[in-house]
């Protein structure tokens, strides 16, 4: 595919901006608002575009590009002479799952069995993709930004770090939220079977 | 000893592998004996996986558009 890319193949083009687009235009959303979000996720292609023959593939290719996502947004920002502004970031909602455990801190209500074993499996469900996304839009903006830029991002938690202007610990903690309420989530899913 | 609620609050620093000698060590005696928290900790990196492999495409987008600006920019 990247060799594709490299050669300038429009079907390969296509195909990987249809890829990657909406994860960008996300991913930048709460950094420098809806407005400018788009402009960050089209400057983002001109400059991967352009630089696509040094890519060489040391990391996931949305990783990459997510990299070049944050300094167009950075970039930006300067431009408008504005700063990420991410007020009530980073405050920890507490556990989500508090109620599952008795006064000692033993399960009261601990997880179902699951009938899918393995991310493959998973995500064979059509309807769990139409619940994990409705899921992750519901996710307060700092968890959902944090899961963005690591789990379908793939950055390391310093850059997700600089770029919030969180600490890292912050970080670990917010993608730490947001993975125990999609667990619920899926939970719910795998016990009763909708979303 | 960590309670199970402990636990819970520890499970991305185990599934992320960020933990302390000590603490690795008391995670691993409550995981031997504690089933609800070993299907706890497989289900979250389990969930983890899921987020890190699902397709982002189920939104038109606009891509003629897009390449459109690109191939502009080359000229
Ligand atoms: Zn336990």
């Amino acid at each position: 595919m990247v060799k594709r890319l490299q050669q300038g193949d429009a079907a390969a083009c296509e195909a990987v901006i249809r890829a990657h687009h909406r994860f960008l235009v996300a991913m930048a959303t709460p950094l420098v608002g809806q407005g400018l979000a788009d402009d960050v996720a089209q400057e983002t292609w001109l400059k991967a575009f352009a630089a696509i023959k040094g890519f060489e593939g040391r990391s996931r290719l949305r990783t990459w590009l997510a990299r070049i996502a944050l300094n167009e947004a950075h970039a930006l920002l300067r431009q408008y002479k504005r700063e990420v502004s991410l007020e009530g970031w980073g405050v920890d909602s507490g556990s989500p799952i508090a109620s599952s455990f008795s006064d000692k801190g033993t399960w009261s209500h601990p997880p179902a069995q699951w009938h899918h074993d393995s991310p493959e499996a998973l995500l064979t469900e059509a309807e769990l993709h139409e619940c994990i996304r409705k899921h992750l839009h519901r996710l307060p903006g700092d968890q959902r930004s944090v899961v963005l830029m690591r789990e379908l991002g793939g950055l390391e938690f310093a850059e997700i770090a600089r770029a919030t202007g969180l600490s890292e610990g912050n970080v670990r903690v917010l993608l730490h939220r947001g993975r125990q309420r999609m667990h619920a989530m899926l939970n719910h899913f795998e016990e009763v079977g909708t979303c | 000893m960590l309670t199970c609620k402990e636990m819970s609050e520890l499970g991305s620093d185990i599934i992320d592998r960020h933990l302390g000698l000590r603490t690795r060590m008391a995670v691993f005696m409550h995981l031997r004996m504690c089933w609800r928290c070993r299907r706890y900790i497989k289900q979250l990196r389990l969930t983890s996986q899921v987020l890190q492999q699902l397709p982002l495409d189920w939104e038109p987008v606009d891509t003629a558009a897009i390449l459109d600006k690109v191939r502009k920019h080359a000229e």
